[in-house]
């Protein structure tokens, strides 16, 4: 586990994260240039290569945001160089407007693009299948089921994407990413880092007009031998057992419908995708040929569903086809092995062993009464003390909140229950922009430091430029939070602590012709308060900066130096019951005493912001000492 | 499935150390030649949000969640989280629990508009899950992770309750190796003695309900 095991001499076995496994199989492929901005369930790839790339001759950067990180990874790509970039779905957004020409123009060092999605949604605002980015691009694009081949799949993807002089996607999901498994470790061969000339004649990666239209016919006559090269492919495997039944799968979708028919006690054909752009449409026709029934598992949009139709009516036209469109799988939320089972009972008529849905009705029952536990904000988090200033300001102002990506988004869950539109990273100016001109509310925007940099620079710009009446509030805690403190602009280090330029944010806002700037620390809630109302007050475009360091980076910091961490108590002689540190305010580390119904603060989790203290009229909440 | 298969849910809150406890024990797997798979959270909920891994070690399960009502054992670090999992335990399964729970907000913010508002409590957690087996052990595990020298070590202490388990197929010092690998240098020492301290502590509680290793 962790970096030991990317580090490991190989040959070897070592248990690890699949986006470990991920880094380990770029090393031993001997990347050159990684780029990435941060994204859950990829976070830890770039992570992983962070910490480890002050030990290998690579260059690194944590990116400004996914788009810039592609195109560094394509710029080193066409010089010669092998590149590596990973994103979460929603970043491929971001980035997609380059990932479209570059399948155009090509490139000639290995490039790996690692694409995950995120059905259920568990850390994303949509729960977007990004595979239609492959044949929509034409950038072949590869899936991975576990760990151990997403590892050997990186590998074959660096050669593959140099012998077609294309990038490669390699597409994996939540589950995958965030899975962990024995991996096989080999030999890590690492040439020195060299910079190459650029022997390439001039507009050699130019496209548009006149060279576009001779990229795009060239790009087809690649797809077709990439599509060849598939169909022959290890990539892909056929499991004939002379079943007249057969499933066709990828990605997280092979594991469960692996072990549903173990569960079930079946035992037909199975062909696992490994290439799901281009599809191997023999292989699948021959596979096809063989059946008289196939079942279709693959998670979110029915995307091999549709191809394999279209496939069999060639291929075989009697067989049965059965996926989303006959009702027996959802196109919503993530699978398991339960879901699979059932879809797939429900065609062979067979039961699992396990009565599911009495099951989940049983424990439904037991749970009766037992409270949620959303994310919150972690004790000591400044956000909780800028929202409940925000809050406390804008008291009798009617007003919308545009929020955006980041820690602050948990602000609108029970019990907090505050925000009121949040669609993409940087949406919250846009947005803010358009509810300005439309509603009789005053409207406020929020932003996270990290997002302000990634995607907020372009709308902000817009808001001076239209002089559009809202607040902009900016939240800075010096890190990009949500996704485990990773430096951003404003840091003066970047990836594996290399030094790096701060950016400071007032100035570039008043680089931009803003002067309206307030700052306020949210530790110092009282004072804080009076400041934002009277910027809230006043005609927009402005901005408040909420400075204060993201608690967990803090107390890391911290720890480094050496300090201990204090924590705060209740007085219960003095404790009147106001409830003013709860209420609003809701921090993990505060509760009531069931015996006296007093606030009690739980000393393992205080961090002591101080910020309860202060809201106490009666001040019962103190430094902690001995005890 | 058609191996032998030990799955364990685990559960607890944001900040508890489950991520680590999970790699101690896939770790050990590895060296020991053990197969083993994990279905992983990580992301959004940084401190104080529920979390969970599936961990299952077995030469051929491929899924990296455990199927509903299968799980062998639920091993809570905080006691409301095995109750909010316990879909996934077989009947007649075991459940080892931490006693200590951190309140959600939510629950206490209830606490503030009512006051007959009570929490629920371990002892509530333990009474609803005896419904569904007759095998909860509850640990006191901050306590024992003080007596171990850091409070901290509650996630290993749980390890070492979870480790008497005869079912459990991960050799006891392949777990010791791979926590000495896997911890801080300078915390070694408290997290062995965190994982004695545990498996001691369930020898004389949770050995009497469920078949514990000689």
């Amino acid at each position: 586990m962790g970096t030991a095991d990317v580090l490991k001499e190989g040959p070897g076995k070592a248990f690890m994260l699949c986006n470990e496994a991920i880094v380990r199989g770029a090393l031993e492929a001997d990347v050159k240039l990684v780029s990435a901005y941060p994204g859950s369930p990829t976070t830890e790839i770039l992570d992983t290569f962070s910490e480890v790339s002050p030990k290998f001759d690579l260059k690194m950067e944590i990116a400004s945001n996914e788009k810039v990180a592609l195109e560094t990874c394509a710029g080193a790509a066409m010089v010669g160089l092998r590149s590596i970039s990973s994103m979460k779905s929603v970043g491929m957004n971001v980035a997609s407007d380059s990932f479209f020409s570059l399948s155009y123009t090509g490139v000639k060092g290995g490039m790996v693009i690692v694409m995950a999605d995120d059905p259920q949604a568990h850390s994303s605002q949509t729960e977007q299948d990004g595979r239609p980015f492959g044949p929509n691009a034409y950038i072949p694009m590869l899936e991975p089921s576990d760990p151990e081949e997403a590892k050997r799949m990186v590998k074959m993807a660096f050669d593959l994407s140099e012998k077609y002089s294309v990038p490669i996607l390699m597409r994996t999901t939540t589950r995958v990413s965030h899975q962990s498994g024995i991996v096989t470790l080999d030999r890590m061969e690492r040439k020195p880092f060299v910079k190459l000339s650029w022997t390439h004649p001039p507009g050699r990666y130019v496209t548009v007009a006149e060279s576009a239209r001779q990229f795009k016919l060239a790009l087809l006559e690649r797809s077709k031998r990439i599509e060849e090269e598939f169909n022959k492919s290890e990539l892909n495997q056929v499991t004939d057992t002379g079943s007249e039944m057969g499933i066709i799968t990828s990605g997280a979708g092979y594991n469960y419908a692996v072990d549903a028919t173990k569960l079930l006690g079946i035992n037909p054909s199975i062909l696992k995708l490994g290439t799901t752009y281009p599809l191997p449409k023999r292989l699948i026709g021959e596979f096809l040929k063989k059946l008289k029934t196939v079942i279709i598992v693959e998670e979110l949009s029915p995307y091999l569903e549709l191809h394999v139709t279209a496939i069999a009516k060639d291929a075989n036209p009697a067989v049965k086809i059965f996926g989303k469109w006959t009702g027996h799988f959802s196109e919503a939320l993530e699978y398991n092995p339960n879901i699979v089972a059932d879809g797939i009972g429900k065609i062979v008529g067979k039961t699992p062993p396990v009565d599911y849905e009495k099951t989940l009705e049983r424990a439904t029952e037991l749970k009766k009464g037992l409270a949620e536990r959303w994310p919150t904000f972690c004790p000591g988090c400044p956000h909780r003390a800028t929202l409940y200033a925000l809050r406390q300001a804008t008291k009798g102002t009617k007003h919308i909140l545009s929020t955006d990506i980041g820690c602050y988004s948990m602000s609108f869950l029970d019990p907090i229950n505050y925000g009121d539109s949040l669609l993409s990273m940087g949406a919250c100016l846009g947005v803010a922009a358009g509810m300005q001109y439309g509603a009789q509310e005053k409207v406020v925007a929020m932003i996270g430091d990290s997002t302000f940099f990634h995607a907020g620079l372009p709308g902000l710009v817009n808001a001076i430029h239209h002089n559009d009446d809202f607040t902009l509030v900016i939240l800075d805690n010096e890190v990009t939070a949500m996704t485990g403190q990773q430096p951003h602009a404003t840091r003066d280090y970047n990836a594996g602590g290399k030094p790096a330029k701060p950016l400071v944010i007032e100035d570039v806002i008043k680089g931009m012709g803003l002067t309206d700037i307030t700052i306020v620390d949210p530790y110092q809630v009282k004072q804080a308060i009076p400041a934002m109302k009277d910027a809230l007050s006043r005609k927009g475009p402005n901005v408040i900066i909420s400075r204060r360091a993201c608690a967990l980076y803090s107390d890391r910091n911290k720890r480094k130096r050496g300090e201990t961490i204090q924590t705060n108590k209740v007085d219960k002689e003095v404790c009147k019951k106001p409830y003013t540190c709860i209420r609003g305010f809701h921090c993990p580390a505060i509760s009531v005493d069931d015996e006296d119904r007093k606030a009690f603060i739980t000393k393992g989790l205080c961090d002591r912001c101080d910020v309860c203290a202060k809201l106490c009229p009666f001040g019962s909440i103190r430094l902690r000492e001995g005890d | 499935m058609s191996g032998k298969e030990f799955s364990v849910y685990m559960a607890g809150v944001g900040g508890q150390g489950l991520v680590l406890l999970s790699n101690v024990i896939g770790s050990a797997c590895a060296s020991a030649g053990i197969r083993a798979i994990t279905g992983e959270q990580h992301g959004l909920s940084q401190r104080s949000g529920s979390i969970n891994v599936h961990m299952r070690i077995s030469e051929d399960v491929r899924s990296p969640l455990i199927p509903i009502g299968s799980a062998d054992a639920i091993l809570a670090l905080d006691a409301l989280e095995a109750l909010r999992y316990v879909e996934y335990l077989r009947p007649g399964g075991v459940v080892v629990m931490n006693s200590r729970i951190q309140h959600p907000i939510i629950e206490t913010n209830e606490h503030t508009k009512d006051k007959a508002a009570r929490y629920m409590s371990a002892g509530d957690v333990k009474a609803r899950l005896s419904e569904v087996t007759d095998k909860v052990a509850v640990i006191d595990a901050l306590e024992l992770g003080k007596k171990a020298g850091n409070p901290l070590t509650e996630n290993i202490v749980m390890l070492g309750a979870l480790a008497t388990l005869e079912d459990f197929p991960v050799p006891e010092e392949a777990l010791r190796n791979s926590i000495s690998e896997n911890v801080p240098k300078k915390a070694v020492e408290v997290n062995l003695r965190a994982f004695e301290l545990g498996k001691q502590f369930a020898f004389d509680t949770l050995c009497n309900i469920v078949k514990c290793r000689k």
